[in-house]
């Protein structure tokens, strides 16, 4: 991949601004606490639960690249294989058995979604697509509760939700925010490899590009398709069982992919890169903001920062960091 | 062009009687014709005649109500378009269809697809046999490129280039599976006369220097005139005539269907 200029001008400006404007806000006003072990370790935290948001924005990245067609329904595939997951546990398998036998449910529900579903819509147009993934959304938002209840489960992988103290106690850091940065960067890796360096990496983005042509070439949809939804299923569920373990598994774990969008449109709906760095910069920028510049332009920053800096990039960088820039000759 | 030195060999594929209909409408009426190897067989008509949805049929998109597909030797019902793809049918398209975000290079390199053997896991880590393949593939695509005099525009992502280059580059895709018969939907509309010149001399070399089945679409009749071995055409669905150019050109209900006629 080549990297523009741009791109690490514009990741230098909100490094710096990172810094610089917490320190200015702790220098200017009295009731903002500022040193440096504190900033780190909020930026630190901050990066991690990034990573968090990177997890679930990759779904989308996967399946936007390999269908041209935003999914809908990656909300929904979180949901259902943090369910199914505790579901078969809690039917007696142990954690590990039932982290396998929830790859290969979500491999038949990738099967089935080709086979019923997309099978019958090829070379239709992209919004079709979409409006098609708005209803796998709904099927598997509620099938999955019909299966294994509504209730809130618990999901304990056995890792210490308390924070521990690292640099000398100077630094507070969450465990499993650390743990599941790790997984992160292992599964980016993974598909980085897959994507660039397979025939299926080329045939994906073929297939995203116009279906008859890909078949043309001898290019089999049908399993691209499957490969593709497997993998998004895959991503899903590491994604759900992360964040299954911070707040439980229940039906607002479809929510999170709410979260996702700001981070696609900052990384670019086609960037796998793009999915991991925009995380970071919403997940630090967040945590940043709502703890160095609450206290003087008023709390709640979190709830918005994100989409307020999406929408910035709207108007600046519609194609986002990493994306692919449209150019439509006419 | 001495027509005497190449050689045309016998049927490889034929189409008998084939009927295809989308609802009440009929868009192709008891089709019959062959294609011999190593032949350039046209199949010309009006607008709405029905000669893309006969490449079509022949590739697999569509699957006819009647008739048969024989190729080599083989007879069926319908083409699949992955068989077809796979046992050496290749095509271009009327309204270009090309991979627009990626690259001249990577867009020819498609069409090496079927040809790739090694596994997921050996393309995965870029190693052994993957790699091997991969250089060789990359070196059979830099012939095509050279062969269609693209090599300026290798990197470009092909949605910049213009409209010729990119009939060109689709042109390249579909060689780049190593066919035995090529489809080509009007692979000079829209073009200068200096574009089609160009686009005529590459698929008389292709036929030429690779022995290449060619079936071709196209409405400017000097080049099919020029080119075809032998020309059908269609109106309506129907088929009014078969046969060398010649004998085509001066047939009466081909001069009605193309110049009108009262009724």
């Amino acid at each position: 991949m080549r990297i523009e200029r741009d791109i690490i001008y514009i990741i230098l400006a909100f490094i710096v601004l990172m810094v610089v404007v917490p320190w200015t806000a702790g220098q200017l006003s009295d009731q903002i606490f500022f040193n440096w072990p504190f900033f780190f370790e909020v930026a630190i935290g901050g990066l991690l639960s990034g990573v968090m948001y990177s997890l679930v924005a990759l779904g989308f990245v996967l399946i936007f690249k390999a269908s041209g067609v935003f999914n809908f329904s990656q909300g929904a595939i979180v949901l259902f294989s943090a369910l199914t997951l505790v579901g078969l546990h809690e039917l007696g398998l142990p954690m590990w058995l039932a982290m396998i036998a929830t790859m290969g449910v979500m491999y038949l529900v990738a099967v089935a979604i080709e086979k019923f579903v997309l099978g019958k819509l090829v070379n239709q147009e992209h919004i079709i697509l979409f409006m098609a993934t708005i209803g796998i959304a709904y099927f598997l938002d509620g099938f999955g509760q019909i299966l294994w209840g509504s209730d809130v489960k618990l999901l304990d992988l056995g890792i210490s939700q308390a924070p521990g103290f690292y640099f000398d106690g100077l630094i507070l850091i969450n465990d499993f925010d650390l743990f599941a940065a790790v997984v992160a960067g292992v599964m980016v890796l993974s598909l980085a490899i897959f994507f660039q360096y397979t025939r299926i990496g080329r045939a994906l983005r073929a297939v995203a590009d116009d279906h008859q042509a890909a078949l043309s070439v001898g290019i089999p949809l049908n399993h691209i398709w499957i490969i593709v939804w497997t993998v998004a299923g895959l991503v899903g569920l590491v994604a759900g069982i992360m964040w299954g373990s911070k707040m439980g598994v229940q039906f607002s774990l479809a929510l999170i992919a709410l979260k996702a969008l700001p981070v696609l449109i900052l990384g670019g709906f086609t960037s796998v890169p793009g999915a991991i760095i925009g995380g970071l910069i919403i997940g630090a920028g967040e945590k940043l903001a709502e703890v160095f510049l609450a206290p003087m332009i008023g709390g709640g920053i979190e709830e918005w920062f994100a989409y307020m800096l999406a929408l910035a990039f709207l108007v600046f960088r519609p194609q986002g960091l990493f994306g692919e820039k449209i150019i439509e000759r006419v | 062009m001495d027509m005497n030195e190449r050689k045309i060999g016998d049927v490889i594929l034929a189409l008998d009687n084939i009927s295809l209909s989308f609802g009440s409408m009929k868009v192709l009426n008891n089709i019959s014709f062959d294609v011999k190897q190593g032949e350039i067989r046209s199949i010309i008509g009006p607008n709405g005649a029905g000669k893309s949805s006969m490449l079509n049929v022949i590739n697999g998109f569509y699957h006819p109500q009647e008739g048969s597909i024989t190729f080599r030797g083989e007879k069926r019902k319908e083409m699949d378009v992955h068989k077809a793809a796979a046992s050496g049918i290749a095509r271009t398209f009327q309204n270009i269809a090309l991979f627009k975000g990626m690259s001249t290079l990577d867009n020819i390199m498609t069409g090496r697809n079927l040809k790739i053997k090694s596994n997921l896991f050996q393309q995965a880590i870029y190693w052994g046999k993957a790699q091997k393949e991969e250089i060789e593939h990359r070196y059979k695509v830099e012939e095509i490129i050279d062969f269609l005099e693209i090599q300026d525009i290798r990197k470009t992502p092909v949605g910049r280039l213009p409209y010729g280059f990119q009939k060109r580059v689709e042109l390249g895709r579909a060689l780049a599976a190593e066919p035995d018969i090529l489809l080509l939907d009007e692979p000079m509309a829209g073009m200068n006369v200096e574009e089609k010149e160009d686009m005529s001399r590459f698929i008389l070399d292709i036929n030429d220097e690779f022995g290449t089945t060619i079936i071709l679409i196209e409405h400017d009749m000097g080049v099919v005139m020029d080119l075809s071995d032998r020309v059908v055409v269609l109106d309506y669905g129907l088929q009014l005539a078969d046969g060398p150019p010649d004998e085509v050109r001066s047939n009466q209900k081909v001069i009605d269907a193309y110049l009108g006629v009262s009724h």
